[in-house]
Formats: structure tokens, C-alpha cells, sequence
């Protein structure tokens, strides 16, 4: 058989294969599917955008030239720029895209069943966020590896870079407010859970040392020895739980955040060696692990479905997880996974100056994407395999379930789903946790379903030990991100500052250090302080904001993209990223909106603080407020989260406007416009573009 | 592919990730381009290379 007879055979089984799957999930309601069928799905999908789709971009719509010098090759200097290995390379691009985001979204969105959050993570990764990453990468990479901001500076005008500047740092401070709240939910009152974390301290510390002096440059050594550490921690940490030690590491809510900004402030200012960058290796290789362990799993155990594929939560909007329908909030809520604006900064980053050739943009961009975006699929599973009662017990704010099993048990089964209080008693009990009624944030819930595939493997004899192993993994790649993302946005504010007072130009000036660690931690711990004192629950109110400030760097990405596409010549092609801009904007700006002008008070946070400041002003407390300093914090939260959301939208507007004005002169224009791309270089360097290709085009 | 070329696939792969490779690539590099020359120890050059890391954070994503 002929090489193309070949591929059409096989195109076709891969297309039949996706096709029977879809139906399979999409049709079938009557009784429960075998989480096979989403992997099916998922994968041949993946594996048609990838081979068509993503191939017609590289080469048709960008023009990706394998005779074109990258920067890397060009600019080699062995430190920033520097040609490296396709596949290592996207080791590297998928560890730093990849954190809690795609694990925790998805978990959420499946108080609306399955369905809709599947086929988003899916659909929008073909069509946008991959699409996005490998974009920006392709633009950075012709400009040097500069950055979306300097991009959106250079080619938009100096309003849409002053707009990405405020974007990238909001975002920035909400995203380690939500994640950080997510590890505050997980380990509060949970003695196993704060011990292991805890000590991934002195393991991170013990493991700088040791690289630092003992065994310079001995990477894989040392990650051996933390890996082999912190599984000894998590074991111990059952240990400590049963010993007169539980009560020490037994710490609630409240004095969590304090530790954790006192962490983040500390790290911040200590040298990367001594802490970040271990335990930057650590929950790297932590994170690849659990990630194939957790696809070994669900593939060995084959686990069946137990939530519903559209729960009645989709069009009521009245899901007590969050709050909204269906449209637009899906969309806010799974935004890692599908489309992640964050991921420009990453793409926009260290990847396009390591890179070889500009053949590899598909594999490394829109590669990287798809994984992340099947690690979502994965959380989603582990979210819809355990029982939908448990589901919403765990996930439902301490408000509304009352915090005992028994009301938790009532509050679930009002909501049209059911569990017994002894069911809650012996889930938690299995995982040796004190209570998993309201454990909010995705996490616990992830863990749950995580330990319950795993334990399919092991046995149930290691149920525990699975479930803290699950909560310790997510904990420590999020710290790691806490710790990353506070030095990121204290670079931020003293370059930002630098500009107006001299000192601050100067990144190791010890006053300017710490007032820009100060300025940036106090930041994401007011929002995190917010979230565990609200009494309508953290999560579900900042996830939202959360969700809409990481759309709009989303929008701010692919408008820079599609303003390049226009600027390049290529009108005709400009919908390749128009058409998820438009999508995404629609989305956002349709949850703004909500989120400011809903006159519903659980929807809209402008109606919600009317409602409590009306009955303050009558000496009413409303639940689930306790007191009047309750229904104070409220009011407090609900005006300055809505003045967040309206200030998002208003970002997006100004950005997509100042775009238009650009992209209607260009298309006015009758000479072609000038642009910031470095002109063509002849690459002396030979490399194949994608996993197992040859040199050359395929 | 044999059992051996996959091992010997595996370090390099992990090598290379890790960064674990940078100092050989390093040391290959003095020799070639700038033959007679010093090459720093591996101390010094591992300390370098992490300083270095300090001014330029990366960001991890969510």
C-alpha cells in the first residue's frame, strides 16, 4: 500500500473512532458511560486538529518557513537564547503551562454535568487555545521572543500595551488569590495535609543546599532524593495525624493565610537557589508523574461515569458551586484546559528563544496545548466518577451545607441529588479526614476521585494514603506557582516603578525588593483573606473573577494576534484567531456583565450588595451571615469584586477598540504597513519539526 | 529499539530536561571554540548559571 493510501486508512479509523465516541457520550442517557469513551473522544480528536488543522496554520496562515533562522539560532548566547532539542523544549513549554488551573476548573464545572465542560475542553482547545499559544509563540518568536505586552506596546499603540500591562498584573494577583485559596481549603484542619506540606519546606531547602554546595549541577539526583523525601512525608504525615503532633498541625482557615503570606513573602525575597528552583524541580517532576499515573489509571481501571452528563444546574443557573448558567460561566470557569490567557505569557516568554526551527511551532505550541487540555479531561473524570451527592456536599459553600453531615445531607438532598449522612461520615473516614462536607476549591474533590482510581490499582487498603498523595501534589505545584508568580509581579512593579524613581531600576536593591514583595503579597492576600472570611464562600465568588481576568489576557493575546495576522497581509486568513477573539469576548464581556448588572443578588455582586446593605440599614443579619461584621464583609467583597468585573470588561472594550482603529487603517492602508518582524535569515541549522519527522516539511 | 537504546534514550531525555547536560555542553563548547583557553569548574559554573536564573523569574502557570 502506498504511503497516502496508507495515511487515508488510518485518517479515516482515527475519524470513525472520534465519531463513534462523540455519539456515544453525547446520545447515550439512559444509562451510565465508561470514562473510555471520553478518552477515545478526546484523543482522536486531538490527533485530527493536530495533523490537519494545526498543520494548515503553521503552514498556510503563518507561513512558517524551515529555511528562516529562529532567534535561537541567530542570537545564540548559551543563556537566554539557545537552540534546544523540539523535545526537550516541550518538556519545558508543558511545564510551565501546566499547573492546578486545568485540575481545578473542570471539577468545578461539573456541577453542570459532564457534557458541556467536555466537550469546551475539547472544542476550545482546537479552535482557540491552542490555537492562541501557538500563535504567540510564532509572532514572539519572529520579534526575538518578545513579550505579549511589548508586542501589544509595538504593534497595537501605547494604550493597548498600558491595558496588557494592567491585565497581566490583575490577573496575576487573582490567579494566586484563587490557587492559594484552593491549597487554604485543602489543608485547613487537616493535620496530615498541613504536615506534608509543610515539610516540602525543608526538603526544598535540604535540596538547594545539597545542588548549591554539596553536588553542584546534579539535577536528577537531587529530585530523586526530595521525590523519595516527600513521599516519606506524605507517609508520615498519617502518623503525625494519630500523635500527640496533630494538634500543632491542625491549623483553621484563618491562620493559613498567614502562614502562606508569610511563605510567599519570604520566598520572594530568599535567592531562587535556596527554594524556588528546587521546589520548582520537585513539583515538576511530581506533576508529571501524578499526570501519567493518573492517565495509567483511568485507562487500567476504566472507571464508569456517575454524574449526570447535563445536570439541571446548566440552564437554571442556580448551581450552588457557582453561580450563573450555562453561558457564559462554563466557559469562565474551565479556562486552563480550553483556552488559558496566561499561557501567551508563557509562549510569549523563555520558549520562543529556545527554539530551533520555525517548523516546530505546532508541535511545541499546539502540542503542549492538547496535553494540558487532556489533563483537563482527566480532572474532569476524576470529578464525575464519585457520587454526584458526595460531589455537592463537598463542593457546596459552608453556608449553604451548615458544615455537619446531617444538614449537608439535608441541603444535598433539597438540591434533587441524594446522600446519607453516614455515606458523608464513612467517605471521610476512608480518606482518614475529620469531614469532607464543604472541602471547596477543586481540590479535595480531585483527590477523591484521584485516590478512588488509584486505589482501583492498589486496593483500598491505600485509599488514605492516595488521597493525601493527590492533595500534596496539587498543593505543591501551586505553591511553586505562588512563589514563581509573586517574583514575576515584584519584577512587575519595580520595573514599572523603576521608571519613575530611580533605585527601583536596580532588581537587587534590598528596600526596593521587599517593598514590591510587600506591595504584591498584600495584594493576593487581601483577595485570600476575602475568600476564607466571606461567608457566602471564597471560591465562589473569586473563581468567576478569576476565570474572567484569565479570558480577557486571553482576548488581549489573540487581538494581538489577529492584528499581526491583518498588519502581515493575510486579511483572509485573520479569522483563524478572529473568530475565537469574538467567542471569547462574547464570553467575557457577557459575564461582566452578569456579574455587575444582574439584578439576581446570587448572580449579580452589585444586587448582592445592595440586598445586605439594605438589611444592614434595617438591623437585619441575612444568612448565611453570623453578625453584622459578617453582612460588613460582604458588602465590602460584593463592591470591590464587582468593581473588579466591570473594570475587566472595560480593559477588554478599550483593547479590541484600539485594535479596530489599527486594523481599519491597515486594511485602508494602500502600502503594506511596517511591523516589528526581524527580517529573513538563512538557517544553516538542520532539525525536524514535529516528535518523529525527518528534517524538512511533511 | 532495544532495551538498552530506550535507558540510554530516557537519561538523555532527562539530562536534557533537567539541565543536568548544560555544563558537558559547556565544557564541549570551551574546547571547540576557544581551545587554550580556562574552563570554569563545574562549581563555578552551576553557581553562575543559578545566579543568573535570578534575574530573570519565569513564570508558572495556573
Amino acid at each position: 500500500m502506498s504511503t497516502k493510501a496508507r495515511s487515508i486508512v488510518v485518517w479515516t479509523a482515527v475519524a470513525l473512532v472520534g465519531a463513534v465516541a462523540w455519539g456515544v457520550i453525547a446520545l447515550i442517557r439512559d444509562e451510565q458511560i465508561s470514562a473510555a469513551w471520553l478518552i477515545f473522544a478526546a484523543v482522536a480528536s486531538y490527533a485530527i486538529a493536530y495533523r490537519f488543522y494545526a498543520r494548515f496554520i503553521q503552514y498556510r496562515v503563518l507561513g512558517a518557513d524551515p529555511d528562516r533562522a529562529t532567534p535561537a539560532e541567530r542570537l545564540q548566547n548559551d543563556v537566554d537564547f539557545q537552540p534546544t532539542d523540539r523535545r526537550v523544549l516541550f518538556g519545558h513549554h508543558f511545564a510551565a503551562i501546566a499547573g492546578a488551573g486545568p485540575l481545578v476548573g473542570p471539577v468545578l464545572a461539573a456541577q453542570m454535568g459532564y457534557l458541556p465542560g467536555t466537550i469546551w475542553i475539547i472544542v476550545g482547545v482546537i479552535f482557540a487555545g491552542a490555537v492562541q499559544d501557538m500563535v504567540v509563540l510564532f509572532f514572539s518568536m519572529r520579534r526575538d521572543g518578545k513579550s505579549l505586552g511589548q508586542m501589544a506596546r509595538d504593534e497595537i499603540g501605547p494604550f493597548g500595551g498600558i491595558a496588557a500591562l494592567v491585565a497581566v498584573l490583575s490577573i496575576m494577583v487573582i490567579l494566586l488569590a484563587v490557587l492559594a485559596l484552593v491549597v487554604v481549603n485543602a489543608l485547613a484542619d487537616s493535620p496530615w495535609g498541613t504536615f506534608s506540606i509543610a515539610m516540602t519546606i525543608p526538603i526544598a531547602l535540604f535540596m538547594g543546599f545539597y545542588l548549591r554546595v554539596l553536588r553542584p549541577g546534579r539535577v536528577l539526583e537531587t529530585s530523586g532524593i526530595g521525590v523519595a523525601l516527600l513521599i516519606l512525608a506524605i507517609a508520615l504525615g498519617g502518623v503525625v495525624q494519630d500523635s500527640s503532633l496533630a494538634d500543632t498541625f491542625t491549623l483553621d482557615a484563618e491562620t493559613l493565610v498567614f502562614c502562606l503570606i508569610a511563605y510567599g513573602f519570604i520566598a520572594s525575597v530568599l535567592p531562587v537557589w535556596m527554594l524556588l528552583a528546587p521546589r520548582d524541580y520537585l513539583s515538576t517532576f511530581m506533576k508529571i508523574g501524578t499526570i501519567v499515573l493518573l492517565a495509567v489509571g483511568i485507562i487500567v481501571t476504566l472507571p464508569v461515569m456517575e454524574n449526570e452528563a447535563v445536570t439541571k444546574f446548566a440552564s437554571s443557573g442556580e448551581g450552588p458551586v457557582f453561580a450563573g448558567a450555562l453561558f457564559p460561566f462554563v466557559f469562565i470557569t474551565i479556562a486552563c484546559g480550553a483556552l488559558s490567557g496566561f499561557h501567551a505569557l508563557i509562549a510569549s516568554g523563555t520558549t520562543p528563544k529556545m527554539i530551533e526551527k520555525e517548523t516546530q511551532v505546532r508541535f511545541i505550541g499546539y502540542g503542549a496545548m492538547l496535553m494540558e487540555s487532556f489533563v483537563a479531561v482527566m480532572a474532569m473524570i476524576a470529578a464525575s466518577i464519585i457520587d454526584p451527592g458526595l460531589y455537592f456536599a463537598m463542593n457546596s459553600p459552608g453556608g449553604a451545607t451548615g458544615g455537619t453531615v446531617q444538614s449537608a445531607s439535608e441541603f444535598v438532598n433539597g438540591l434533587g441529588f441524594a446522600i446519607a449522612p453516614e455515606a458523608l461520615q464513612s467517605a471521610a473516614q476512608a480518606v482518614e479526614e475529620e469531614t469532607l462536607v464543604s472541602r471547596t476549591g477543586g481540590a479535595p474533590t480531585l483527590a477523591i476521585g484521584m485516590s478512588e482510581i488509584f486505589s482501583g490499582v492498589t486496593g483500598d487498603g491505600l485509599k488514605a494514603f492516595w488521597y493525601h498523595f493527590a492533595i500534596m501534589f496539587e498543593a505543591l505545584f501551586i505553591l511553586t506557582t505562588v512563589d514563581a508568580g509573586t517574583r514575576v509581579g515584584r519584577f512587575m512593579i519595580q520595573d514599572t516603578l523603576g521608571n519613575v524613581i530611580k533605585p527601583f531600576r536596580d532588581v537587587s536593591w534590598k528596600p526596593g525588593v521587599w517593598f514590591a514583595s510587600a506591595v504584591i503579597v498584600g495584594a493576593w492576600g487581601y483577595f485570600l483573606w476575602a475568600g476564607v472570611t466571606n461567608p457566602l464562600g471564597g471560591i465562589n465568588q473569586l473563581f468567576p473573577l478569576f476565570g474572567i481576568a484569565n479570558q480577557l489576557l486571553a482576548a488581549v493575546a489573540l487581538t494581538v494576534c489577529t492584528v499581526l495576522l491583518i498588519k502581515h497581509g493575510k486579511l483572509k486568513w485573520a479569522w483563524v484567531t478572529g473568530v475565537p477573539l469574538a467567542w471569547d469576548a462574547a464570553v467575557t464581556l457577557t459575564a461582566s456583565w452578569q456579574k455587575v448588572f444582574s439584578s439576581d443578588p446570587i448572580l449579580g455582586f452589585f444586587a448582592q450588595r445592595d440586598r445586605f446593605q439594605e438589611a444592614i440599614d434595617r438591623g437585619e443579619v441575612l444568612a448565611p451571615a453570623k453578625d453584622m461584621d459578617d453582612m460588613h464583609a460582604v458588602v465590602t467583597n460584593s463592591t470591590v469584586d464587582g468593581i473588579l468585573a466591570a473594570f475587566f470588561a472595560i480593559l477588554i472594550i478599550v483593547i479590541i477598540l484600539d485594535a479596530a482603529r489599527v486594523c481599519i487603517r491597515t486594511i485602508r492602508s494602500s502600502e503594506p504597513v511596517e511591523t516589528t518582524e526581524v527580517p529573513k535569515v538563512e538557517s544553516r541549522l538542520q532539525a525536524p519539526a514535529g516528535l518523529f519527522e525527518t528534517a524538512g516539511r511533511t | 529499539m532495544t532495551a538498552r537504546q530506550v535507558i540510554s534514550g530516557v537519561r538523555w531525555y532527562l539530562r536534557e530536561v533537567s539541565g543536568e547536560s548544560a555544563y558537558d555542553r559547556y565544557v564541549a563548547h570551551r574546547r571547540r571554540d576557544h581551545p587554550g583557553e580556562p574552563v570554569m569548574s563545574r562549581r563555578d559554573f552551576e553557581r553562575r548559571r543559578q545566579d543568573a536564573r535570578e534575574a530573570r523569574p519565569q513564570s508558572r502557570c495556573c
